[in-house]
Order: structure tokens, then C-alpha cells, then sequence
């Protein structure tokens, strides 16, 4: 196995008459990496994903999948490549089959086995024959991995694979991406603006702001707190008397009063027991404390500023 | 490339809309024909050929005789009796009240043909726009261009179905009408020599088809234009086939203009060069060839710039 990576883009930028809708993009994914695009609506994800599959026109900098321009060598390229760009349109006169025959006709090496392999993949058996007109949503999603995977790519790219599917598809499509990045090898880039799915399937994610790449990091290290201070609650009676008397001590950052007695106050876990002690000594009633863990969404405004469409 | 042709036929012949299409070509020319044969057809049948070429004859001798007949017309009278007294001469039977008479009226319904081929053309890109499959369809091994021209050869590739349909319906349907008697009656035509000569009918019925095959070419190119500039079927369906009708009318309010016989519309009739009535004088069937692909490249090369350049965006 080599080291290049399997995509790497370099300085990409797409402007749209004045308007510069992707600015200056930088990345590589490795093999058999899962990577995630995080970023609110209209942040440039779908933009830069079809760029990535030649959909759209590179105004700046160039994309290289397995080492091919996808501008100057885009058969090459490509060929690497299988995609679902938002919901899968299929040819709904058509069925199943015949879709999947359409587009195996359009890459060399496709056997009809492979067509058979892919259709039990995705467990369609049943309906294969039947026109895409009478699948049901999920089906279709289905019938979308299924023209993705066709010809072995040793790239998948899905921008908002998840969409309209039920949680259980949700879970069955995860699983298997898994096992494909596992077992084959196979790099994934993947697009979505629900994190709590993100962080079950990604090993990275960017995080994508107004057209400009924010952050690249690990999943771990984006789900962990950045820094060593946590937010507690304290519950005391007198509130207002806790107040004042945890603003006096050292270590602690934003400490104010919430509603209904409590204390909220940043530090360090080591000052806690300091904290009680302290209250304690000034006969204040402690009923609770309580970790406030950063959920998710927080920690994503917290690192696009909370602004939403930019 | 094979492959590409295969994937177009196979969404052009998996829709209904396709058989329906045929089906009405079909049922046009056994309607058209019929009414022609229950009408016309069976007059021509009562009375004798060869009294009705005479009679003929006695009429245009007639005209001749005007003294202010025009030039034109004293020689297409003049050509028409030579070519009667052939007939009769050679007692080579006129198409008259033969399933000939039938089938060469049919040529004629090209027009359909080309109304049907617009539809499949304009809505062959444009389609997979409106449903979205053109995203999955370019993600492909397979560069823009080779789309582009596979499709351009899978409608041009119906257009042959529809004419192989009105070809063999209208030989059938004639035949049993009028009968297959006169099956290898031979054509008598006058060539631009003034010699008379006697040619294959089967072999002039393409002829014909194929001339008029040129004016479908031309319409079907500008939908697939259309259809790749602007993605929306309709437009590219109803701007052709409006122009197709719009064309003639157009032609005569600008007919005193020069450079009227630069439009696309002047030049799509060859057949025009047939009956040697060009519709302005001094042109010739080179001047309208070199227009007709002037205008065949400049359709293509906007369908390619704008389909091979343009982002997918919706």
C-alpha cells in the first residue's frame, strides 16, 4: 500500500462571478480513511464535493484523485471515483437492473456478476426487476450505494447520504462503510450537517464555514473539550451567598447565578473540592454539582463563531 | 462509445411515450392513406390510364396555347406531355390508381417525423436535468462530449425507425389498397437534358426521404440545441416545432429581402431545387448545402461549449 493519498486537494477556490463561494480549500485523505464535511447549509460543502467529481468548474488550485487531475484527466480520474451527489436520482422508466446495467456499460470491467454482487450487497434481490418508480425512498438510497460501488472505487463520495433514510438504514449504511474502508481499503468523503451521525462514522472531519475550511482534526479531538476546564453546577443554599463566596476564591472563571439556586462556575476538576470545602466553611448548604458536558452542537457554533449561513 | 449508443437507445425504447409516438406514426399513414385511396384512389381505378394521360394531355396542349403563359410554366406543360406520350408510347402505366400513387403521397409525412424526432431530441439532455439523473450519468468515465454526441446519434437513430415505420406501412397498406400488381413500375422522369428516362421507384422514394431528411436533420439539431442551452424540454420542444410552422411565414413576410435566403428556413427544402422554383432567384443547391452546414456546425458547437463548460448546479 503506498502513502499517497487516495484525494488530495490543493488551494482549490471556486468563484461565482464576484462571489467566492469556496476559498482556498487544502486536504488530503488517505486510504481507508472515513472523512466528514461538517458545515451549516450553504457553507460550500455540495460546492466543493462537485468540484471533487467534475460536476462543477475548479476557478483555482486542483484536485488529484489516486494522483489524476480530475480537470485535465477527468476519464482517469473518475474512474476511481463512485458517488451519490445528494439523493439519488435513478431513471424511475427503468428498473432496478437496467439502471444498474446503464451504468456499468459506462465503465470498462464491469461484469454482470459484479451487477449480481452489488444487488445482493444491498439486499434488492426482490425488487431489482421491478421500475425504480415503485421503490420506496430507502430502496432507492440503496439502489444509489449500489451504482456507487459498481465498479470498485477506491473512493466514495456521498453528500448527505443519510437523508430520508430511517434510523435503522442509517445504521446498516454506517456498518457498511466500515467494513468497506476495514476490508478494501477504500477512502470515504462524506458530507452532513447532523453531527451526532458524523461522529459515529467518521475517523476526521473539516469543518467547513462561508466557503473557507475552519478546522481539520481528528473526531476524538473535535468531541473532546479543548482545554482543561469544565463548566459545573453547584446547587447551595443561599445562592447568592455561594455567589460571592466562589468569586472569591482562585482558579475559577465565569462563575454566575442561573435560576433556581444554582451556581455556574468554569474550572478546573482539581478546585472542586477546594470549592465545597470553602462553601462548607461559610455554612452554605450544598444539595448537588453537576458537570456540564458540551454537547456537540455548542462546541460546533463554538468553533464557526455560531453564525449560521454565512 | 458502442456502449454510450446502447444506454441511450435503452432510455429512448424502455418509455412508453417512445411506442406511443410510433404507434401514431403508424396510425397517421394507414389513416392518411386510407382516406386517400376511399377518395381519390378509387376513381383513378374506373377509368382507363391511358384515356385519363390522354385527357391530360388534351388540357395542357390547351394551356399552350395562352399566348401570355410564362416561360416556366410553358416548359413544365411541355415536359409533363413529353412524359405522358412516353407512357403511352411505351405502355408504361402512370402511378395513377396504383399503390405508387399511395406511397410516394406518403413521403409527405416526413413532417411528423420530424415533429416526433424534436420531442425525443428536446427532451433528451434537457430530461436529465429536470430529474436530476445527469448528475449520476457525468460522474462517469466518460467525457461530456461522448454523451453529447451518443445522444445526438441515438435520436437520429429514431428518426430512421419512424421513416423505416412510414416506408414499410406505406408499401403495405398501399399494397393491399391498390394491390401489388405494379410493384416494379418504373419511374419516368425528364432529366435537366431533356432526355426522358425510366428509374427505380423504390430507389427515388429515398431520394426523396433523404431530401427531406436533411430539413428533419436541421430541426432535430436546433431542439438538442436548445435543449443543451437552456435544460428546459419545453422551451427546446416548442421553440423547434414553432419554427418549423413559423419558418414558411416568416419566409414570406421577408421574402423582399436579400439576405432572406441566409435564414435557415430558405435553405431547408431542397426539394425546391427539384422543381427548379428556388424561393429567390440565383440560388443554387451548392449555396443552400454550404448554408444548411454552416448553420448544422454553429448549432453543434453551441451545444458543446454550452454543455461541456457550464457547471451542474441544481
Amino acid at each position: 500500500m503506498s502513502n499517497e493519498p487516495i484525494i488530495s486537494l490543493s488551494h482549490v477556490t471556486k468563484r461565482i462571478g464576484r462571489t467566492t463561494i469556496i476559498d482556498d480549500l487544502t486536504f488530503d485523505v488517505p486510504q481507508g480513511e472515513i472523512f466528514g464535511f461538517l458545515g451549516p447549509n450553504g457553507a460550500g460543502k455540495t460546492t466543493t464535493i462537485r468540484m471533487i467529481v467534475g460536476l462543477m468548474s475548479i476557478t483555482k488550485g486542483e484536485i488529484l484523485i489516486k494522483g489524476k487531475n480530475i480537470k485535465t484527466e477527468f476519464e482517469q480520474a473518475i474512474r476511481h471515483v463512485g458517488a451519490i451527489v445528494e439523493s439519488p436520482e435513478m431513471y424511475k422508466y427503468l428498473s432496478g437492473y437496467q439502471n444498474l446495467v446503464h451504468y456499468a456499460r459506462m465503465v470498462p470491467g464491469v461484469t454482470k456478476e459484479r451487477i449480481d454482487e452489488v444487488v445482493s450487497l444491498v439486499k434488492l434481490e426482490n425488487r431489482i426487476h421491478d421500475k425504480v418508480k415503485k421503490y420506496s425512498l430507502g430502496m432507492r438510497q440503496r439502489l444509489g450505494v449500489a451504482q456507487a460501488l459498481l465498479h470498485q472505487p477506491s473512493l466514495l463520495i456521498l453528500d448527505e447520504p443519510t437523508n430520508g433514510l430511517d434510523p435503522a438504514g442509517i445504521r446498516e449504511l454506517r456498518d457498511y462503510l466500515r467494513h468497506l474502508t476495514r476490508t478494501e481499503g477504500i477512502s470515504v468523503v462524506v458530507s452532513s450537517h447532523l453531527l451526532s451521525e458524523m461522529e459515529l462514522m467518521c475517523d476526521r472531519v473539516a469543518i467547513l464555514q462561508r466557503g473557507k475550511l475552519v478546522e481539520v482534526m481528528p473526531i476524538q479531538e473535535f468531541t473532546r473539550k479543548n482545554d482543561q476546564t469544565q463548566t459545573y453546577l453547584i446547587q447551595a443554599q443561599p445562592p447568592e451567598q455561594a455567589l460571592l463566596t466562589i468569586r472569591q476564591m482562585d482558579g475559577v472563571q465565569d462563575v454566575k447565578l442561573i435560576q433556581d439556586g444554582l451556581v455556574e462556575v468554569n474550572t478546573e476538576r482539581e478546585r472542586i473540592p477546594d470549592i465545597l470545602a470553602g462553601l462548607m466553611k461559610n455554612h452554605i448548604r450544598i444539595y448537588g454539582v453537576q458537570v456540564v458536558s458540551q454537547s456537540l452542537e455548542e462546541r460546533f457554533l463554538e468553533i464557526t463563531g455560531g453564525r449560521q449561513i454565512g | 462509445m458502442v456502449n454510450l449508443v446502447l444506454n441511450e437507445n435503452m432510455k429512448i425504447y424502455r418509455r412508453v411515450r417512445t411506442w406511443i409516438l410510433v404507434g401514431l406514426m403508424a396510425a397517421f399513414v394507414l389513416f392518411v392513406n386510407f382516406i386517400e385511396w376511399h377518395s381519390d384512389g378509387k376513381k383513378a381505378e374506373g377509368v382507363g390510364w391511358r384515356a385519363a394521360l390522354q385527357q391530360e394531355n388534351q388540357q395542357y396542349s390547351e394551356i399552350l396555347k395562352q399566348p401570355d403563359l410564362g416561360e416556366d410554366d410553358r416548359t413544365f406543360y411541355q415536359e409533363r406531355i413529353a412524359i405522358n406520350d412516353y407512357h403511352l408510347e411505351q405502355n408504361i402505366r402512370s402511378t395513377d390508381g396504383t399503390m405508387w400513387d399511395g406511397v410516394n403521397g406518403s413521403a409527405g409525412m416526413m413532417i411528423v417525423i420530424t415533429i416526433f424526432t424534436i420531442i425525443i431530441a428536446g427532451d433528451s439532455l434537457a430530461g436529465e436535468f429536470s430529474s436530476g439523473t445527469i448528475k449520476l450519468l457525468l460522474i462517469r468515465p466518460a467525457s461530456r462530449v461522448k454523451i453529447l454526441v451518443s445522444k445526438y446519434i441515438s435520436f437520429l437513430l429514431f428518426g430512421m425507425l419512424l421513416l423505416l415505420t412510414l416506408f414499410i406501412i406505406s408499401i403495405v397498406v398501399n399494397g393491399i389498397l391498390y394491390g401489388f400488381g405494379y410493384m416494379d413500375l418504373p419511374l419516368i422522369s425528364m432529366t435537366a437534358e431533356g432526355e426522358i428516362v425510366e428509374s427505380n421507384m423504390v430507389l427515388n422514394l429515398w431520394k426523396t426521404y433523404m431530401l427531406n431528411g436533411v430539413s428533419t436533420v436541421m430541426y432535430v439539431t436546433m431542439a438538442f440545441t436548445i435543449s443543451s442551452a437552456f435544460r428546459s424540454s419545453a422551451m427546446a420542444i416548442g421553440f423547434s416545432i414553432g419554427a418549423l410552422f413559423a419558418g414558411n411565414i416568416v419566409l414570406e413576410a421577408l421574402q423582399r429581402f436579400d439576405w432572406s435566403k441566409y435564414l435557415l428556413f430558405a435553405n431547408t427544402d431542397l426539394t425546391q431545387y427539384l422543381n427548379g422554383h428556388p424561393f429567390q432567384e440565383g440560388m443554387t443547391l451548392s449555396f443552400s448545402i454550404g448554408v444548411l452546414t454552416v448553420y448544422f456546425l454553429v448549432f453543434n458547437l453551441i451545444s458543446w461549449l454550452l454543455f461541456t463548460r457550464r457547471d451542474v448546479a441544481a
